[in-house]
Formats: structure tokens, C-alpha cells, sequence
């Protein structure tokens, strides 16, 4: 038969490597600095290896396996070795970030105040999307309050997108204020419109 | 039986949009009657007091919730030759892709991860034998990975109802099956010793990493249903799995694109599959 | 014969506010939308279906706009000539060039009029 007799010894996986994740994520293959990179998270000094690491790493897959790590830590420490990434020129470098913050949503939260005050528009825009995961009523309070003060209207726009999935009755009023205040914002209005309307009716 | 209070429009549409997110399943108007008797099963069994308090309950992935809301939509049963379009997929273009850099001889490994109670990997292992031309040609080990060891020791078992067995042919099922008594087949001992059976929870490196790397993966049906740091885990884990080139297929309802980017994307006829890059070859 | 000219608009935004308003937008004028919510569903949508036109959004989780975009144009004809209108609310400079060295067609900085929206579907859905 050419299937293979599960009696037969399975062929052994590579040995690991010897090497420390210090060494490897400075001079190793693509492929070894993404290992060590997953296997970051276990060794003590995790923090600052990644820190470091991140800074320089320039293939996209490992620094994903970077930002794996810090999630899997999911501490308010390793969410801020994330939290500058958020300001960075590369779009992809941003998203990944994000994508780790979305993973420890406990962790990050803690650094969510700031964030919303943060003088960088699009900072403050992507802090919303943090907010997404935080429970109903506490994304709900927090994304009011940014509301209520908000003059960017792109910022608006992101909290509103995220009203309009954890909103409530207390909701309504500060999005009817927020569209009187941005009344030149088509898009605004609409958002508003459909995002109190989703919130509406789901008061029973 | 009292008909269910209806949802709003813009209830349905919270959820849909939510799910939508969550799992790339579009919900539309015409699944809304559906939907809605589900919803209001999981409100009674959540004893949520609202439609409002269950939402915020599924959006607080504290407990599986998003699994059970959305398993009641897809079809769980497992049976033989489920999905067979992948089947297809994989002797007509996967595996001709896998064998084109290899020889006679060669292994072909294959892993069914989660396999449950053994339907998927053994599926795997007669489609190949009834239909790859080039079945004689390889050395194929075939792995059943699960979290659960009682479906483990069922897969070893190898022991089917009919309702298993309803989309083979009466000619498969008596090639690779004997008959128990009236209600029960088991898989003949050639093939049984033919699939590895391992106890392997997807999210633990430490687990997946001793089980080798494989041409092709199945894993259907559970990333999606796992919280954001072990679906990028266990996707890490997976790509880890595959050999450069290797392939992995998720259930028809699953995209990587709610899982990870860390995959190609392959469309075969009418079907997408995913990739792990090949590896570049580079001068030093 | 059936004229099959219905010009197709694939949108590519994690908003979903954002994805309604531009298809109350495209449907008012006769486009058919199809909708994803990141660059990688993006590329599976255009693997499976034709459109004429992609309107993506920049920051997006697992694949952003730019990303999108050099995964794309390494594709094969015909799906990776497809163009694309790229939204942002990012008007600098660097984002411009970013999106125009990644292949982009057009780049418009959000809030954006529907009109204007319309508009440029039009104009980038006749010319392929």
C-alpha cells in the first residue's frame, strides 16, 4: 500500500536550534528570525529583545511573529512596545500593529486614555478601533466622550463606526450633537443617521 | 409552539454587520428567519433578557458564543466525502503542484487537523487510493490531529453509522470497510494502521511543532472560532507546519482574511485555497 | 442581446458605514458593488469575480491598501490590471506617493462627497 503504516517511526522534526534568540534575531535566515521570533515570548528579557528586534526588522512576516509575541505576553508593557508603531508612515506597519493591540485587548486598553487625547489625528482614529474591543458599555462611554470633543471629523467617522455596533440610549443624543457640529460633513450625516438608527430600536 | 419575537431590521443588521466582521459570513435579508430563530434559541439558552444583553455577551467572546451562534448555521455533521470538491482539488491540483519537484519515493504528508472522530483523514485516504493516478508513486502518511482524545480513540476505532457512509458508493464501502452488523461498519485493518492518530490542541507551538511539516493541511472549521491571539497562534503554528509550497484548506465558510496575511492566496476551480510562500532561493 | 454593460465597483473598507455610503453612492448610478473589509478579502473577491473598478481604504486590519495594492499588481492579467481608486484620510504627501508607487489609479482624501464619488467611478470605469 502506498500509505505509509502509522507503526512506522515518524520522521523526526529538525532538532531546535541551539542558539540563543538574541543571536538568531540578529543573524539569522528570514526563516530563523521568525522562529526565534515565536519562540520570544518564553525567554526572560522578552520585552527588550522584541523592542529591539522590532526596530530593525525589516521583512514583514517576522515582524508579524514580533507582534505574535508581545500579544501572547498581553501586558500593558508589550502593548507599548506596539504603541509607537501606530504612528508609523508604513501602512503596513501600522495595521500590524493594530492587529497586535486587537489580540490583547485587556493590555491595551490600559493605554486607551491616552491614546484618545493623543495631539495625532490619525492616531486618535485608530484608538477607536481599540475601543471596538473593549465590553459594550465601556466602549460605548469612552467613544461619547471623545465625541462630544472631537474636531477632526475623520476621528468622528472612526468612533461613530464603532457606536453603531456598541451604542446605546445615552449614544443618541451626543451623535445628534456631533452631526449639528459637523453639519458640512456629508458623510458624517449619514453615519450618524444609520448609526442612531441601529441604536434606536435596540432598547427592549 | 409560540412564534419567536421578531428582530428589528436594524437589530439584524447590528448582528449581521458584527458577524460579518467576525467571520466574513454575509448574513443577508434572506437569511434573516433563520438567523432570527437561532438568536433567540442562544437568548433563551444565555438567559439574556434582551436581544441588547446577548449582543453585548457575543461581542465579549468570554465564552464560545460566536461558535455556537454560528455552528447552528452551518452543517457540523461529519461524514465521508464532506466538501469533496476539496478532495477534488487536492489530486487534480494540489498534489500535482506538490509532486512536480519530486521523486518517485518521495513522501507526500498530509494532515487533517482537527480530524474528530477520524472521518476526514481516512476520506482523504480513499479518495486518494480510488482516484490519484500517481497513488503507487509516493510514500503518503496521512495524521489525525485533535484536541479531543475521545474522538481520537474513536477514529482509531474506525467504527461508521450509515449516515457516515451515505456519500460513498456501496463498491468503496465494501473495498475498504467491513460490515459490524446492520448498522455499523468499521475500516478494514490495513487502512487503520494506513492514518496516524495524535492528540494536538492547534494553539500550542510545543504540540504542533514534534508533528512534522506537510504538503497539504485541512483545518476546517475551528480557526474561525478562536479568539485574535490563538487564531494568530495557531495560523503562525500552521504556516510552520507546511513545507514551502504546501498548501492548506479551510471550511468553505472560513477566509484567511479573518485568520492572518501570512498566506498566499490560490484559486483552483471555484475554489480558494492558501499557500505558504516557496521559498526564494538566494545567493548568500 | 442583453446589454451586459452594468459596470462592476468592488469596495474595499473595514467600515462598514463607509462601504453603505458608497454603495447607496454607486447603486444610485448604476453600478453593482461588491464589498470586503480588508486588502486580503479584496484579493479573494477579485480572484473570483471580474470587477471594473476597486475603491480601497488604506488602514485596514490584516492587509492594508497599500499592501493590497503590490499583491495585486503582481497578479496575472487580467485581474491585476484592474484600477484602483485609493481613499484615505491621510492627505500628506508621503501616503500620495505610497499609493501611486504601489500602482494606484487616483487617490481621494476622506470625507468624500458621494457626487464625487460617482463621478470618478465613472470616469475610471470607462477607462481600462
Amino acid at each position: 500500500m502506498p500509505l505509509v503504516r502509522n507503526t512506522t517511526p515518524m520522521a523526526e522534526p529538525h532538532a531546535p536550534d541551539e542558539r540563543k534568540p538574541v543571536e538568531l534575531l540578529a543573524t539569522g535566515s528570514d526563516e530563523e528570525r521568525w522562529i526565534a521570533a515565536r519562540n520570544a515570548a518564553e525567554t526572560p528579557e522578552a520585552l527588550s529583545l522584541l523592542t529591539r528586534a522590532l526596530s530593525v526588522e525589516r521583512v514583514p512576516r517576522v515582524r508579524e511573529a514580533m507582534f505574535t509575541a508581545l500579544a501572547k505576553i498581553a501586558t500593558p508593557e508589550s502593548a507599548s512596545v506596539a504603541l509607537p508603531y501606530l504612528r508609523s508612515e508604513d501602512a503596513g506597519l501600522r495595521t500590524q500593529a493594530l492587529d497586535a493591540l486587537r489580540a490583547m485587548p485587556a493590555s491595551a486598553a490600559e493605554h486607551l486614555s491616552g491614546l484618545l487625547d493623543d495631539s495625532d489625528p490619525d492616531v486618535r482614529l485608530l484608538a477607536c478601533e481599540i475601543a471596538r474591543a473593549l465590553p459594550t458599555d465601556d466602549a460605548s462611554r469612552v467613544l461619547g466622550e471623545l465625541l462630544e470633543s472631537e474636531t477632526n471629523s475623520n476621528v468622528c467617522s472612526a468612533a461613530i463606526e464603532v457606536l453603531a455596533e456598541t451604542g446605546d440610549a445615552a449614544s443618541l443624543p451626543i451623535l445628534a450633537r456631533c452631526a449639528a457640529r459637523f453639519s458640512d460633513d456629508p458623510f458624517l450625516a449619514f453615519a450618524v443617521k444609520t448609526a442612531s438608527g441601529r441604536i434606536g430600536s435596540s432598547e427592549r | 409552539m409560540i412564534d419567536p419575537p421578531q428582530m428589528t431590521e436594524d437589530e439584524f443588521r447590528r448582528l449581521a454587520e458584527f458577524l460579518y466582521r467576525r467571520t466574513g459570513m454575509v448574513f443577508t435579508e434572506s437569511k434573516r428567519y433563520y438567523v432570527e430563530r437561532r438568536v433567540w434559541e442562544r437568548i433563551d439558552a444565555t438567559s439574556s433578557s434582551s436581544f441588547s444583553i446577548y449582543f453585548a455577551y457575543l461581542r465579549s467572546e468570554v465564552r464560545d458564543e460566536v461558535e455556537q451562534l454560528i455552528n447552528a448555521f452551518t452543517v457540523n455533521e461529519t461524514y465521508f466525502y464532506r466538501e469533496d470538491h476539496q478532495l477534488a482539488c487536492l489530486t487534480t491540483d494540489l498534489l500535482r503542484e506538490r509532486v512536480a519537484t519530486k521523486r518517485p519515493g518521495d513522501p507526500i504528508r498530509i494532515w487533517s487537523a482537527p480530524c474528530s472522530t477520524g472521518e476526514e483523514p481516512y476520506s482523504i485516504a480513499i479518495w486518494l487510493l480510488e482516484n490519484w493516478k500517481d497513488v503507487d508513486n509516493y510514500d503518503i502518511e496521512i495524521v489525525g490531529s485533535d484536541i479531543d482524545t475521545r474522538v481520537l480513540e474513536a477514529a482509531t476505532e474506525g467504527i461508521f453509522g450509515k449516515r457516515a457512509l451515505m456519500r460513498l458508493s456501496s463498491e468503496v464501502i465494501a473495498r475498504y470497510f467491513h460490515e459490524l452488523d446492520d448498522e455499523r461498519w468499521q475500516i478494514l485493518d490495513d487502512l487503520r494502521q494506513s492514518v496516524r492518530f495524535s492528540r494536538v490542541n492547534l494553539v500550542e507551538t510545543k504540540e504542533t511543532r514534534p508533528q512534522g511539516r506537510f504538503d497539504v493541511i485541512f483545518c476546517r472549521n475551528v480557526l474561525i472560532y478562536f479568539d485574535d491571539e490563538s487564531r494568530r497562534v495557531a495560523a503562525e503554528n500552521l504556516y510552520e507546519n507546511l513545507l514551502p509550497g504546501g498548501y492548506i484548506c479551510l471550511g468553505h465558510t472560513e477566509s484567511m482574511s479573518r485568520i492572518s496575511p501570512l498566506f498566499e492566496i490560490c484559486r483552483y476551480s471555484e475554489a480558494i485555497v492558501y499557500r505558504r510562500p516557496e521559498e526564494l532561493r538566494r545567493a548568500r | 442581446m442583453p446589454d451586459n454593460s452594468t459596470r462592476r465597483v468592488l469596495i474595499i473598507d473595514d467600515a462598514a458605514l463607509v462601504r453603505a455610503y458608497y454603495r447607496a453612492a454607486l447603486e444610485a448610478h448604476g453600478f453593482a458593488v461588491g464589498e470586503a473589509l480588508n486588502g486580503l478579502e479584496g484579493l479573494e473577491k477579485l480572484l473570483l469575480e471580474p470587477f471594473d473598478l476597486v475603491i480601497a481604504d488604506i488602514n485596514m486590519p490584516q492587509m492594508d491598501g497599500i499592501t493590497f495594492l503590490q499583491m495585486l499588481r503582481s497578479k496575472e492579467l487580467p485581474v491585476s490590471s484592474v484600477p484602483v481608486l485609493v481613499t484615505s484620510t491621510e492627505a500628506g504627501p508621503h501616503d500620495m506617493a505610497a499609493a501611486r508607487g504601489a500602482g494606484a489609479n487616483y487617490y481621494l482624501v476622506k470625507p468624500i462627497k458621494q457626487e464625487t464619488l460617482a463621478e470618478y467611478a465613472a470616469i475610471f470605469c470607462g477607462r481600462r
